[in-house]
């Protein structure tokens, strides 16, 4: 089924095909799993916003309308799903403190001097408006264009590219001054 | 600036990302699995894919918008009162059950989401979706998510095997809602400190208990709105001497003005344990005289974010705030800052001569937004200090849910903050709203750390309490860093327990250090602590004797212990603006004490009652032979010409948590 494109495996998903449902759900999990914990920086919470994307997935499938690109429309789930997360996180634990001290067991990871910066723009990342977190992390991390991140964001370009203005400002400022 | 951007950039690419578990991913796909073919199947009992609610839209959708929400109201509305008939009667619930496979609504109070009463309309009609598998098109919403996956349940389970984990959860919380009445205990999102009571100690080994007051009455507020609502409070929001000094008490005034409060020491049989007593201590501040009230320099710092938007939030806020401003003289000063996605002051410091103004920007406010609370609490503080008035008070009024999510969001840096900007001099009010998702703990971090109070609005007779008629104690502190220690002479006490104020314990040593912040007395505040007291040679003593240990108390001087005094009283505090503290003492002899209850003054019978009731909703063991009934015995006969009718209030509270109890399970 590899060979298959995504909106051939979303039609035949339609058709009640589960086999090809299956394929795209194993498909596009990293992804989803990546954007996930890039938002709210633990491991466990990005699996539990993994598989909640999924199962709207399979609520969601019908409303799928050709126009957009399938990985827009999963793009834009997933980051719903994680902001809603977020907001209704039981434990509102300090998520980049969680992302850091996890990093710093799981792996020795890059040089130090990049390690820490990177710990230091999770933390920034955490501090920005959702919106905007949205579009960084859309745009700069995943490599969306900033027309892709419109649509998965449902609003204009210029909008996009605004956000990310804005919030390069403030990371920038975060990273020079660490509060 | 663009090596910068790159830099950025190829950071954000290459943020670390761990794998996730295969577990996980496996689990995932199962989960996506057994809602794609819950959905086939029920593809194919709908006519063509067109879901009743669907049919239902797409013809109203032929009269016009208009009419359109005029019938999905009125569906809305029929499937309200279709299901309040249902909730309300159980036995049509477990007909229905018997006779059809899916029974209704009995899984969905479990799942709703915690949301103030206002909002049952929305909520009911989300309860008819998923109970009906309505194919409106799924919301981002994690309550409809969940109402969903819970209605689910009643049918076959399509892969039994390897559950996956959120419908398993689901199932849980489905099977306990059955068996189990709507009200209980209220768990909620509500965030509290955990508190353990405080043990009782033999005065032999640890003869001196230092505490800081704590005259904060948000936990009070925070019980009764659990208890009005049917539900028995979290053990943590039980903070019993918040509980205490929610009331008012007319203990004795200092004799003049060169001490701002007065200590009364008295000594009772306990009402729920015979062998023991209670040693009851009551602080006074003096009043304020009206010409001699400072001059108010004010900043409202309000969080006006999404969260805010909800009946019993912003909109009581603004009453709120509108009442305070009523309550301001002219020469007062007040500015507003709030605070959302981004942080912004609204109002630069205004007389509130120009009251108009002040109130036309309250009106303004609207939620929206993420919390960037960090950035507006450091804007509060910078107009406060720009706008500093040496001899008045300065005081920044935070306003929140305390929910959080942008700019400082670490508690210990909050935390940090607000102690730094403590020594300009600058106060903190923290007053809470809200619930289910409300931050109690770091409230009260706030408050304590930033020289200042944490109140729970829950109502505009709240707000009016807070900030009206005991405005004069929230805005003017007569004494700060006020300290409590007690040393228990042995020779009379055998052992003591201190009833509440486990968050606020000192260390021994904390007592003589100036550094080592403590709580506030505002204008006319009184601040009780009630000991409970085993004499030696009581029958209750829970803890034995050493059997090495019959030496004589190191240090101690012999005639004093042989003296029958109780124990030894001082206080610490330091006047509003001055660094180092001064002492009170005082013996506690047995010229206040009370061979029964009866003679006891009033106020010190109903503190007396207020712990018995904060002890009995926790479930402290040492009350265990101790009821709602006698709280109600107790407090009744003890309440004076209650002014306000708080305690009238607080009597109708026991009753509540007698009801509730019995509905719960606890």
């Amino acid at each position: 089924m590899d060979h298959l494109t995504d909106i051939e495996l979303v039609a035949l998903s339609l058709e009640g095909n589960a086999p090809a449902f299956e394929h795209l759900v194993k498909r596009h999990y990293g992804t989803v799993f990546r954007l996930s914990y890039k938002w709210c920086g633990l491991k466990e919470d990005a699996e539990d916003i993994a598989q909640e994307v999924f199962i709207k997935l399979a609520q969601k499938l019908k409303t799928f309308g050709q126009k957009s690109s399938f990985k827009t429309w999963i793009y834009r789930i997933t980051v719903n799903t994680a902001k809603d997360f977020i907001r209704k996180s039981i434990t509102k634990r300090g998520y980049e403190n969680a992302y850091v001290i996890e990093q710093e067991d799981a792996n020795p990871g890059p040089p130090v001097g990049h390690h820490l910066e990177a710990k230091r723009l999770v933390k920034a990342l955490g501090r920005l408006p959702e919106k905007q977190k949205a579009a960084v992390l859309l745009v700069l991390s995943e490599g969306l264009s900033h027309q892709e991140a419109a649509r998965v964001l449902n609003c204009p370009e210029r909008t996009v590219s605004w956000r990310i203005f804005q919030a390069r400002k403030s990371l920038k400022k975060y990273l020079e001054h660490p509060i | 600036m663009t090596t910068d951007n790159d830099k950025l950039k190829n950071l954000l690419k290459d943020l670390p990302v761990p794998e996730p578990s295969p577990e996980a991913r496996e689990r995932a796909v199962k989960a996506a699995m057994a809602e794609f073919n819950r959905r086939g199947a029920a593809d194919k009992k709908n006519i063509k894919g067109f879901s009743f609610w669907g049919r239902l839209k797409n013809k109203t959708l032929k009269g016009g918008p208009m009419m359109t929400r005029k019938i999905t109201y009125s569906v809305g509305l029929a499937f309200s009162l279709l299901l309040a008939v249902i909730v309300m009667m159980p036995n049509f619930v477990s007909y229905r059950k018997g006779a059809t496979e899916q029974p209704p609504v009995k899984t969905v109070p479990a799942v709703i989401p915690p949301g103030p009463a206002l909002d049952a309309g929305p909520v009911i009609r989300e309860k008819a979706l998923a109970e009906h598998k309505f194919d409106a098109a799924p919301e981002s919403g994690y309550g409809r998510q969940q109402l969903e996956i819970a209605a689910d349940f009643n049918r076959p389970a399509p892969a039994a095997t390897g559950m996956p984990k959120l419908a398993l959860e689901s199932a849980s919380v489905e099977k306990d809602a059955a068996f189990r009445p709507p009200d209980q205990t209220y768990a909620g999102r509500d965030r509290f400190e955990t508190l353990t009571p405080n043990p009782v100690k033999a005065a032999r080994e640890e003869p001196v208990s230092t505490f800081s007051i704590d005259v904060d009455t948000a936990a009070y507020a925070f019980v009764r709105r659990a208890l009005n609502s049917g539900e028995l409070p979290q053990k943590n929001a039980v903070r019993i001497e918040e509980l205490i000094n929610y009331f008012s008490y007319d203990y004795p005034l200092p004799a003049d003005r060169s001490v701002p409060f007065k200590a009364t020491v008295n000594v009772f049989p306990t009402p729920w344990n015979p062998a023991t007593r209670l040693l009851h201590l009551g602080i006074k501040g003096y009043d304020l005289v009206p010409t001699g009230k400072p001059k108010a320099n004010l900043v409202f710092l309000i969080d006006v974010s999404g969260s805010m938007n909800s009946p019993d939030k912003l909109p009581l806020l603004k009453n709120a705030f509108r009442m305070l401003v009523e309550a301001l003289e002219a020469k007062d000063s007040v500015a507003v800052v709030v605070y959302a996605g981004a942080a912004g002051t609204v109002l630069e410091p205004t007389p509130v001569k120009e009251k108009g103004r002040i109130l036309a920007v309250l009106d303004r406010l609207t939620a929206g937004g993420s919390t960037a609370g960090g950035e507006g609490i450091r804007q509060a503080y910078a107009l406060a200090e720009a706008n500093f008035d040496p001899k008045g008070v300065n005081r920044v009024i935070l306003a929140t849910d305390g929910d959080f999510n942008v700019g400082i969001r670490d508690p210990e840096e909050l935390k940090g903050f607000v102690e730094r900007k403590r020594q300009t001099g600058i106060y903190l009010t923290v007053l809470g709203f809200g619930r289910g998702n409300y931050n109690d703990a770091l409230m009260q971090k706030l408050a304590q750390n930033g020289n200042g109070v944490a109140a729970y609005i829950d109502t505009l007779n709240e707000a009016r309490k807070v900030l009206v008629d005991e405005a004069q104690a929230s805005l003017f502190a007569i004494a700060k860093d006020v300290k409590i220690q007690i040393e228990f002479n042995p020779a009379v006490v055998a052992e003591y327990r201190l009833i509440g104020y486990e968050t606020r314990l000192l260390r021994r040593e904390d007592f003589n250090n100036d550094r080592v912040d403590a709580g506030d007395i505002g204008a006319g505040h009184s601040v009780t602590a009630l000991y409970e007291i085993t004499p030696t040679g009581s029958s209750g003593r829970l803890i034995d004797d050493l059997r090495y240990g019959s030496r004589p108390s190191p240090g101690g001087d012999r005639t004093v212990e042989q003296s029958g005094e109780y124990a030894f009283l001082k206080i610490r505090y330091k006047l509003p603006a001055a660094e180092e503290s001064r002492l009170i003492t005082t013996p506690v002899n047995r010229e206040r004490e009370y061979r029964t209850l009866d003679e006891v003054p009033e106020d010190a019978r109903f503190a007396a009652a207020v712990a018995a009731f904060g002890q009995v909703l926790r479930g402290d063991p040492h009350v265990k032979n101790f009821g709602y009934d006698d709280v109600l015995k107790l407090a009744e006969a003890a309440r004076g010409k209650d002014r306000f009718g708080y305690r009238a209030e607080f009597l109708n509270l026991v009753r509540l948590a007698k009801t509730a109890r019995a509905m719960g399970d606890r």
